[in-house]
């Protein structure tokens, strides 16, 4: 038969029909089509007996697939398996996908995910075992000592292409009007492994689409409940909200009751569905993948700094997608930075504009705007300038910005969020010292103040992964929120934050018995009056518990905003705390969020910015600057970790970059900055924050606790605050944002 | 297309250097002359002058005088015939001829001038775009 079938494969492409009849004409099942395209496969067995005689050739090391490594904790855990003949040594416990892609094979699948927990159901990754009766699912089977894994096997070959076809059975045929096209595991793995016809005639199943929401679009006909989406809901999202329903063919992915998914990280499930049931709704039908330039960035929206990948086609940012970085945000984004986006192409400032007389807005020319602004500011005393970069700022236009005002003879700079009188003298008091990653070395946390769920949900996503991985308990004090893993609500202000200090709290013991205890503060308390106190309390407890040793320091500080870290290392720290009530001039790099209520009324405020928010009203100049996605710049995140974004779009309309305005300012200004390009600025930045220099590289903050004063005495007893009010709208790019005022009124619905 | 393809055709290569010059030299003199016609059908009389396309024109020469290579120096002068072909044949319009050859040279920005004399680069260069 296998004769028969080699022979008509030949004679069909050489086109020799009559052959071919009389061919068939011998072959009994000539009747019956053939689902398989290579003969080989037809009878397995066969094939691999006449393949048995040929001596096995040297297969030379194939690298590990997409950088996979393997850590031995301890050698006598190492084992060996043999992978297509190839040896390797990998540790006990990982499972024969695991082995493979140590091996270099990459083995097709569908529900597998590294992240994830195993689901072994869609059945894309059989390999043949020796000795074993059937193919094994390899991502749910683990490596034995000696096994030996054949990946490229007839029988594997077969098993993956009849999985392909069952799965194929239900899939609608709808690629070109699909979002996921050209990024589509199923079409990928369909083109590789599967068959080049299809042996289905009956109807497919159809599934009712399902609403989670303003962010995720759903063609539930597509899905092949892999159950992908439904473990990342459970496990890494913290939410139960989808769930798989029905059995057989009747099975679906579901809300289990008309009920739209609450998840601040809810849009990871499009990156992770293989295929495209699970869509971005803001993104349905406006670009195919292929069309779209990518530029691998830096998430600007709270102070943790995700990787992030800026899809964009010609001057438009059509989609924010996130970067593996196993250090800050392993591979998930929160919806705020991936549905942003719609944010910058509103309310943008494109013009620089002067305030008449009559309180309108006229737009001018950079000249003359820019002239405007030098003579004013040559009318008022050194001490009534006043500068504040705003949540958005990069370092380099700090830089430039604190250095222009003192070069006026001001030094009334500072960055919005960081308090009055910030403390920048240590660097560990006010990074995340036990850094994003080792968060998930801690057994106990202690959360003051802070709402890391809404204030750096990828900050939340790890915390909520240790709780999972190892019970590590959490305490938290501040105001009732919510949290998606088990924790100890303990109190709501200071009050019981003395009680632990003093050792009166039962939490105590707890923090005691803690191997590797970390405390995280909010960044919203540097707001507070009396926050030198709140610190040394924090402090004591820190010292009680044993919080910060040589090998482990676990006092941290949750940041809120991209610019604050930087911007404290920069040291922009006014001279008096009420500068604002005494200022003249007043120059606002996007900073929409300082309270201007006690600026005195015939200040001359400067807004220089991406966006019309909220400091536009009260501004008499306007700058255009350009956005994140517009330019080259530093960030610091909250663990002190630099980054940089670089430019994936053109800036808007006569917008200039941020420091680039405020070099030209200092010229028109008689007061000529010494920098004319990035190079000699960050030249700069290095004598003052050599740190912010060293891209991508962490730079661990010099502890020395002990060195600061213990003050009791004026604590006050006013319960902590939220800081973040609205997660979806935190910023003059996500205020500006359709989709993120979609979520706040549809999501937040209390 | 009543444009005349025989003005297209391409000639021969020029052997020498001089050759090219006298080449050039007979491509201004043809476009001299033909400013009138383009003063005319484009009714430029408000806005320029004459002279000042002239000097245009000599400038757009001029700003290749580096050029050695006589091939470069006749793909140029074929790629000024044909400009100057579409002009006279009218295959443009009136804001194309204002916006190439009259205030494409000093730009949209009147108020240049000995203001700028004595600011840096950097701030020329802001003036004009953010990229640099
Ligand atoms: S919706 Fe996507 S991720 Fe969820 S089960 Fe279906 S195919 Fe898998
Ligand atoms: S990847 Fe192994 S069964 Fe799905």
């Amino acid at each position: 038969m296998g004769l028969g079938l080699l022979a008509l494969r030949s004679s069909r492409a050489s086109a020799l029909s009559r052959f071919y009849r009389v061919l068939a004409s011998q072959n009994p099942c000539n009747g019956v089509r053939g689902i398989v395209s290579t003969p080989e496969l037809q009878n397995a067995e066969a094939a691999a007996a006449a393949a048995q005689p040929e001596p096995t050739p040297v297969i030379p090391p194939r690298t590990p697939v997409a950088g996979a490594r393997v850590q031995f904790a301890n050698p006598e855990d190492a084992i060996e398996v043999f992978v297509d003949g190839y040896p390797v040594k990998i540790p006990k416990g990982f499972t024969v996908l695991q082995a493979c892609e140590v091996a270099g094979v990459d083995i097709p699948r569908f529900c597998y995910h590294s992240r994830l927990s195993v689901a072994g159901n869609c059945r894309m990754c059989l390999v043949e075992v020796e000795k074993s009766p059937k193919p094994v699912a390899s991502c749910a089977m683990p490596a034995l000592p000696g096994m030996k894994i054949k990946t490229d096997t007839p029988v594997a070959k077969k098993a993956r292409e009849g999985v392909m076809e069952f799965l194929l059975m239900n899939h609608p045929l709808d690629c070109p009007i699909c979002d996921q096209g050209g990024e589509c595991d199923l079409q990928d793995q369909s083109m590789a492994f599967g068959s080049d016809r299809g042996r289905f005639t009956e109807m497919k199943r159809s599934v009712v689409d399902k609403n989670l929401g303003p962010l995720v679009k759903t063609v539930m006909t597509r899905c092949i409940q892999c159950t992908r989406c439904v473990r990342f809901a459970t496990e890494v999202a913290g939410v139960q909200d989808l769930g798989m329903l029905g059995r057989g063919s009747g099975e679906e992915i579901g809300t289990y009751v008309e009920k739209l998914m609450t998840s601040e990280l809810s849009g990871n499930v499009i990156d992770i569905c293989p295929v495209g049931a699970l869509t971005s709704k803001p993104f349905a039908f406006k670009a195919r993948n292929w069309e779209l330039k990518g530029t691998e960035s830096i998430d600007v929206t709270d102070a943790v700094g995700s990787n992030i990948r800026i899809d964009s086609r010609g001057p438009e940012v059509m989609r924010i997608v996130p970067r593996l970085n196993e250090d800050i945000n392993e591979e998930w984004i929160s919806d705020k930075t991936r549905f942003c986006y719609d944010g910058l192409k509103r309310q943008r400032l494109n013009d620089p504009m002067i305030r008449g007389s009559d309180g309108r807005f006229k737009a001018v020319s950079w000249r003359d705007a820019l002239a405007v602004v030098a003579e004013v500011v040559h009318q008022v005393k050194p001490e009534e300038i006043v500068g504040v970069a705003g949540q958005l700022s990069d370092a380099e236009s700090m830089m430039a910005l604190k250095d222009l005002l003192n070069k006026m003879g001001s030094n009334n700079v500072w960055c919005e969020g960081n308090g009055n009188l910030p403390q920048t003298d240590l660097r560990s008091g006010f990074l995340l010292n036990s850094n994003i990653s080792g968060l998930e070395k801690a057994d106990v946390f202690l959360l003051i103040g802070s709402q890391p769920r809404v204030e750096a949900p990828m900050v939340n996503a790890r915390i909520r992964k240790t709780v999972r991985a190892t019970q590590a308990k959490v305490g938290y004090i501040g105001p009732p929120t919510d949290f998606n893993y088990n924790h100890q609500h303990l109190g709501t202000g200071p009050q019981t934050l003395l009680e632990i200090a003093e050792g009166r709290h039962p939490f105590c013991s707890v923090l005691l018995n803690a191997k590797n205890p970390a405390i995280i503060v909010g960044a919203g308390l540097f707001e507070r009056k009396d926050k030198d106190s709140v610190f040394s309390a924090v402090e004591t407890i820190a010292k009680l518990g044993k919080v910060v040793r040589p090998d482990w320091n676990g006092l941290n500080v949750l940041l809120l905003n991209a610019a604050q870290a930087a911007a404290l290392d920069l040291g922009l720290v006014p001279e008096s705390s009420d500068s604002i009530e005494s200022a003249k001039f007043l120059y606002l790099m996007g900073a929409d969020d300082v309270n201007l209520e006690k600026l005195p009324a015939d200040a001359f405020v400067v807004y220089q910015g991406h966006h019309g928010d909220r400091s536009v009203y009260r501004a008499n100049v306007i700058f255009p600057a350009s956005a994140f996605t517009e330019k080259e710049g530093t960030y610091e995140n909250t663990e002190g970790c630099t980054q940089q974004t670089l430019p994936a779009v053109p800036t808007v309309g006569d917008a200039r970059d941020d420091w680039k305005i405020i070099r030209a300012l200092s010229e028109v200004a008689g007061v000529r900055l010494p920098y004319d390009t990035l190079g000699a600025i960050r030249a700069r930045i290095k004598a003052v924050a050599p740190n912010l220099l060293h891209t991508d590289e962490r730079e661990p903050a010099i502890d020395s606790t002990t060195l600061k004063p213990e003050l009791f005495q004026k604590i006050s007893m006013a319960p902590f605050g939220t800081s973040v009010e609205n997660f979806y709208m935190t910023d003059s790019i996500t205020r500006a944002s359709k989709i993120m005022a979609q979520c706040s009124t549809m999501l937040l619905k209390k | 297309m009543a444009f005349n393809l025989k003005g297209i055709r391409v000639p021969p290569n020029s052997a020498t250097l001089q050759e090219a010059r006298n080449r050039t030299f007979d491509f201004f003199r043809q476009a001299c002359r033909s400013i009138p016609t383009i003063m005319e059908i484009y009714n430029l009389h408000d806005v320029v002058t004459v002279s000042e396309i002239r000097s245009t024109i000599s400038s757009e020469i001029r700003k290749n005088a580096h050029i050695t290579n006589t091939k470069v120096i006749d793909m140029l002068l074929f790629k000024g015939m044909e400009e100057l072909g579409n002009i006279v044949e009218h295959a443009k319009q009136r804001h194309h001829i204002i916006g190439q050859y009259v205030l494409g040279r000093r730009g949209l920005i009147q108020d240049v001038g000995d203001k700028d004399q004595d600011i840096s680069d950097f701030l020329k260069k802001f003036y004009n775009s953010n990229y640099f």
